[in-house]
């Protein structure tokens, strides 16, 4: 194309485009008539309750020759143990993945494929789902795969694998993008961390998932009284209802599933912060409780968020986007769920440098909509908003299924909409401007940004009490280090014999007890993608519970420090504290070096389990599993010299946990003890670093001052 | 052009006879097209289903139509086509005119002098910057905010929404039916006088759309970079939310030029899909659209892709996880072989039975996700076919590239089976199917087919299509296009939080 010449196009173009129309003669938009809309009823779907309870609903559309469907069952993820978070991801995809006790998942696969149909399943907050599409004429071979997979799921473990692989991979990546992580944060801000509404899978609570677990739920839950069944499409209803009575008729009922209670709490209005260097936009949420749709101020609470940010002219979309031009995205309201609180909550993103004035900004409008309520030209705006565009709810047969089976699961009329309509017509600017009153108390709400707070226009600290949110992925949970299985063992006579055989090497229980302190100087070679990054290291462990590491990098020097009275990183650019998640693993890191474990060898709390035997090098080296106070670690001794030839160990990497693997080589003796010299470290089977020692010294100086954080 | 006979289709007997009244000659018989005297098509579809109707506005000018400097500007001005016209959105036109033309003289002074490189007198910036605030200030006085807007919200409209594409703009929404006359009015004036109101406010909410789906987002930065490694000459390697340099530079005359030179009626295709009929659609699209004055055509691009030589690779290095994208240089959407690509693509990537997916995510379990797609980033201009793959945590983007990598030389050197192929011909034939049950998915469709092809018709064609693709097809078009010297890499590298990135947190 031809570039356009910017400065010559310019201003002609523009008073080209100002000068009058020569096609003037249409009327103002104003005096375009509206007829009536054309008077329309929708078909109802049929409802049938079968004996055993299952509601099944059937809606005919002859549009298109397909039919589709899905059952819905009750109970969800938030009836799923804390311990066990992510179970119904697992499940959600393995009940079609797993196949049936007849054919495999890949075998349903092959054969759904090649008539290019679908069935999927799926688990959801109170819910779990299986359904089906599939052309008209595949209809009875896929409906009797439907069934067989309701009836007889299989859960086959390679598939569990499967599952678990994925949902391990969007634990490992859920911090990558800004927006996600405030849509998280946000929902454990507004339920709290520990509500089954907010929780999220941890690596160690999929770990936790076995498959029984999967036979279990669907044992408790997939009976009839629990589904509700809806079938649309190209199909005779008469003989869809046989076939269905046919094959569901005789299914015994099964218990009704039923929901622990679950307690609801304001959120305290403070100011939350996850920093996030690497963006240059802060994702900035206002949070709150919302309602349930059967709250009387349901309907005018919708005219509400329609005001606040319902479309163009809405009050939140008008000044922060149009007037303001603080941000792309923006929006938000009173949220509503059928069964529980749904969360109150504004959104938006804005550059770094306009955060403060994006919150002031959002705060502004809080205080607004109660003080200057929304008037009758607002109201109206709204309103008419909300009913000119009502026919879309209902524009098509299967959406109409849909919010019928939605209606039924959660108990609420099937008429819910038409006096929804009704109701919305006749709010008030009175009941509005009460209903503010009532939601929106003032500004007070509670603020979360993530984002980059080095390039803030003001310190979230002018919002109030800031409370820095530790996102980092643990790998066991909190205070539990390590609390696998294997914890609960005692250990066993030959393990404490090895370690017996270690310590010997170590120079006896007396040498060991003698030492308070070890300080190493090594170089390090570590292996990335970019390339073997040298680092130097000074590391000094003050035992039982004080480490100081110290690296050189061509970054700069980073210092870490993990200790009972302080934990932090300090760098060129400042220092800050250790998210917890970080010091625990600090402290793992302590518990498992040799010398602490040799130390503690007669604590009950840290046992030796022996494992069989295994070659490292020429030598048939004898396991011993570890157990140093919840920090596992296994190593592999020679039984000739006592010496730990190769260690392993769970540990944390930047793609998430891993196994970390150290061989030991090139022993010498410091003060009467043989130590290594030589490390080789490699995660997951591919090396990632060697340590070359310089020195250690047992019991070296250490200044007091080394522990203490620097001052900002 | 892709002009097949005019003959009837057979395809529909090709498939296990799974038909209803929904082949291409049920459609014949419910799609009006028409072009207007000013060279605009538009596109009637019947679908009386409820009385509501969709539709869109395709205008075939994207962000390929972009030079340097300039870049960013087709979605500026898709926004901008929200903002009202001399009738919509404002007080006072003519002194709001006055008002605008005012802010472009006082911005382009300001803006010759704060970029000059050489002579820059800080002081004159500032006093022509503040001159520039006060025109824009005494601009805004005459606005009422967002009224095109709200007019389509109070009338029901729904889904009111635009994109912009490498390849073109699309305008959207739906209204209840009888709002069909208020509907002509409306998408016709936005385009017959669109007023440059509140550009450069727009300007910063652009900027931030940028910062959120780019530069705070690793995927969203890989494939720039990616896309500016692949393409060296034509605009497809061109940022097309704009480089943060010409989103800080362009200006509402710019904004003028391009609607001036692309926003041509030849140039725009009108497809409504709904309970609406031709006899009531096509007088109120000749009184509304009939009004946009007749404008030359604009030169067709000049600019094609050089062949690639050599293997290209760009790597981010990002503390997100790792990620992996390859791809391959090929032919534009309107080439034969297109749709051996689209087989390919539904053979490599769709569902469980997919290769890459049995292959990475069962098999191997290295990945959590991978597939190939084709026309890439977009079809009017040769383009790309990319393959991606998402590493399960402890494995690595090598891995996932040798695991693709050994997908395509199995698809470049053996027969893909009998029963494959079948496979994706059925499936192409139900996702037809699946795809006409809703007037925005209809209007889209039929209406950039139209636009694209010349013909709403090669919606249908396509699958026709498809299904005379042959095994000996895929190994000429995969043998001949994945090669080496054809290839671009993309990846992000994981690196751990470094020591230089320990800095205060002054949020607290």
């Amino acid at each position: 194309m031809k570039p356009i010449n910017r400065s010559a196009v310019a201003l002609g173009a523009l008073l080209l485009l100002l000068a009058p129309s020569s096609f003037a003669q249409v009327s103002d938009w104003k005096e375009i008539k509206v007829p009536a809309l054309n008077k329309f009823t929708i078909q109802q779907p049929t409802k049938i309750t079968l004996p055993n309870g299952m509601i099944v609903m059937l809606q005919e559309n002859h549009e298109l020759p397909l039919v589709s469907g899905y059952a819905a069952v009750r109970g969800g993820s938030r009836d799923v143990p804390a311990a066990k978070t992510g179970l119904l991801n697992i499940y959600g995809e393995v009940w079609r993945t797993g196949g049936t006790t007849k054919q495999t998942g890949d075998q349903l696969d092959d054969l759904l494929e090649s008539r290019a149909a679908q069935i999927e399943t799926g688990g959801d907050i109170d819910s779990t789902s299986i359904s089906f599409n599939v052309l008209k004429e595949d209809f009875d071979p896929v409906f009797d795969i439907f069934i067989d997979l309701m009836r007889n799921p299989e859960f086959r473990e390679d598939k569990i694998v499967i599952a678990k692989n994925q949902l391990r991979t969007g634990i490992a990546r859920r911090n990558d993008d800004p927006s996600q992580i405030a849509g998280r944060e946000a929902v454990r801000i507004a339920y709290g961390l520990d509500s089954p509404y907010a929780r999220v899978p941890e690596y160690y609570t999929v770990d936790a998932v076995t498959r029984e677990d999967l036979v279990q739920w669907h044992k408790r839950h997939v009976h009839p009284n629990n589904i509700i069944l809806g079938i649309t499409g190209d199909f005779d209803s008469k003989k869809v209802e046989q076939r269905i009575r046919k094959a569901f008729g005789s299914w015994a009922k099964g218990p009704a599933v039923t929901t622990a209670e679950i307690k609801f709490q304001e959120p305290k209005a403070d100011v939350y912060f996850v920093p996030k260097d690497d963006i240059n936009q802060s994702s900035i949420r206002m949070i709150a409780l919302g309602t349930t749709r059967n709250n009387p101020d349901y309907y005018a609470l919708q005219v509400l968020n329609e005001v606040l940010s319902g479309g163009f002219a809405s009050r939140l979309f008008s000044n922060i986007r149009s007037k303001k031009g603080l941000a792309y995205s923006v929006g938000g309201g009173v949220g509503t769920q059928f069964d529980h609180p749904g969360i109150f909550m504004l959104s938006m993103g804005t550059k770094s440098e306009t955060t403060a004035a994006a919150i002031d900004a959002l705060k502004e409008e809080l205080t607004n909509i109660v003080s200057n309520p929304p008037n009758q030209l607002e109201l109206d705006r709204a309103k008419e908003s909300i009913l000119n565009s009502f026919i879309f709810r209902f524009d098509s047969k299967e959406k109409l299924l849909n919010e019928q089976i939605a209606l039924a699961y959660y108990g609420y009329p099937s008429d819910f909409y038409s006096r929804y309509r009704d109701a919305v017509e006749k709010v008030t600017p009175a009941d509005i401007a009460q209903v503010a009153k009532k939601y929106v108390k003032g500004d007070k709400m509670a603020i979360l940004v993530v984002g980059k707070a080095a390039d803030f226009d003001r310190p979230l600290s002018s919002f109030g009490q800031v409370t820095t949110l530790d996102i980092s992925i643990p790998e066991a949970p909190p205070g539990e280090a390590g609390a696998t299985p294997a914890a609960a063992s005692t250990g066993d006579e030959k393990g404490r014999q090895l370690a017996q055989k270690v310590a010997e090497a170590y120079g006896g229980q007396n040498k060991i007890a003698s030492v308070k302190s070890v300080m190493q100087k090594a170089k390090v070679t570590m292996k990335t993608p970019q390339g073997d990054i040298p680092i130097t290291l000074e590391a000094i462990y003050v035992y039982p519970d004080r480490a100081y590491q110290k690296m050189g990098t061509p970054m700069g020097e980073m210092v870490m420090v993990a200790s009972p009275s302080a934990s932090f990183m300090s760098g060129a650019m400042g220092s800050r504290d250790l998210p917890a998640s970080q010091k625990e693993e600090q402290m793992k890191e302590i518990h498992r070096d040799p010398f602490f474990v040799l130390q503690h060898a007669g604590d009950a709390d840290v046992t030796f389990t022996s494992a069989g035997t295994e070659k490292v090098g020429d030598i048939d080296a004898q396991i011993v599993d570890v157990n140093s106070k919840g920090a596992e670690v296994r190593w592999y001794v020679d039984p000739a010299s006592g010496r730990i030839l190769k260690s392993s160990s769970r540990a944390m990497t930047p793609t998430g946990p891993g196994m970390q693997v150290t061989t030991y080589s090139d022993w010498r003796m410091v003060d009467g003890m043989s130590l290594p010299f030589q490390r080789v470290i490699s995660v997951n089977g591919e090396e990632s670093g060697q340590s070359t020692t310089e020195e250690i010294v047992i019991n070296p100086p250490v200044d007091a001052k080394l522990f203490e954080k620097p001052a900002a | 052009m892709r002009k097949a006979a005019g003959a009837l289709l057979t395809f529909w007997l090709l498939s296990a006879g799974a038909v209803g009244a929904q082949d291409l000659a049920s459609f014949e018989k419910r799609v009006t097209s028409k072009v207007l005297p000013n060279g605009l098509t538009i596109l009637v579809v019947e679908r009386p289903e409820a009385p509501v109707f969709s539709f869109f506005t395709h205008v075939d000018a994207g962000s390929t139509q972009e030079v340097p400097g300039i870049t960013g500007l087709a979605h500026m001005f898709e926004h901008m086509a929200f903002k009202g016209t001399k009738t919509i959105g404002t007080k006072d036109y003519a002194a709001e005119e006055a008002a605008l033309v005012r802010v472009e003289q006082t911005y382009e002074a300001y803006d010759r002098e704060r970029r000059k490189q050489t002579g820059r007198d800080e002081q004159k910036v500032e006093q022509l910057r503040s001159e520039w605030e006060k025109a824009k200030t005494a601009a805004d006085e005459y606005v009422v905010l967002n009224e095109f807007g709200e007019i389509i919200d109070r009338n029901g409209g729904v889904g009111l929404n635009a994109f912009t594409s490498s390849d073109e703009t699309g305008y959207f929404y739906s209204l209840p039916s009888n709002r069909l006359e208020l509907w002509a009015y409306l998408e016709s004036e936005r385009f017959l006088e669109p007023v440059m109101r509140e550009f450069y406010k727009e300007r910063d909410v652009v900027k931030e759309e940028r910062r959120m789906r780019t530069d705070s987002n690793p995927i969203g930065k890989l494939v720039e970079q990616f896309l500016a490694t692949a393409f060296t000459a034509h605009p497809y390697g061109q940022a097309g939310i704009g480089w943060p340099s010409d989103l800080d530079t362009i200006t509402a005359t710019d904004a003028v030029a391009f609607f001036e030179t692309y926003y041509v009626p030849a140039n725009m295709v009108v497809a409504i899909v709904g309970d609406v009929k031709p006899a009531q659609v096509l007088p109120l699209a000749e009184k509304y659209f009939g009004r946009l004055p007749a404008r030359p055509d604009p030169q067709p691009l000049r600019t094609v892709e050089p062949e690639q030589t050599a293997e290209r690779i760009v790597i981010l290095r990002e503390t997100s996880q790792p990620f992996y994208i390859e791809g391959y240089h090929k032919e534009n959407a309107i080439h034969a072989d297109d749709v051996v690509y689209e087989v390919i693509s539904d053979l490599m990537s769709n569902g469980r039975t997919s290769r890459l997916y049995r292959s990475l995510v069962r098999d191997k379990k290295i990945a959590a996700a991978a597939a190939g797609f084709n026309n890439f980033p977009g079809d009017k201009y040769a383009n790309l076919f990319a393959f991606f793959g998402v590493p399960t945590p402890g494995h690595t983007t090598d891995e996932v590239r040798d695991a693709i990598r050994a997908e395509i030389e199995r698809i470049r050197t053996e027969p893909v089976t009998d029963e494959e192929l079948l496979m994706v011909k059925r499936r192409a034939k139900a996702t037809l199917l699946r795809s006409l049950d809703s007037n925005q998915g209809l209007a889209l469709q039929m209406g950039t087919a139209q636009a694209r092809y010349g013909d709403w018709r090669e919606v249908f064609r396509n699958v026709e299509r498809i299904d005379k693709v042959t095994k000996e097809d895929i190994l000429r078009v995969a043998s001949k296009a994945f090669v080496p010297s054809n290839r671009t890499v993309g990846l992000i590298e994981t690196r751990p939080a470094d020591a230089a990135a320990v800095a205060p947190a002054k949020g607290e």
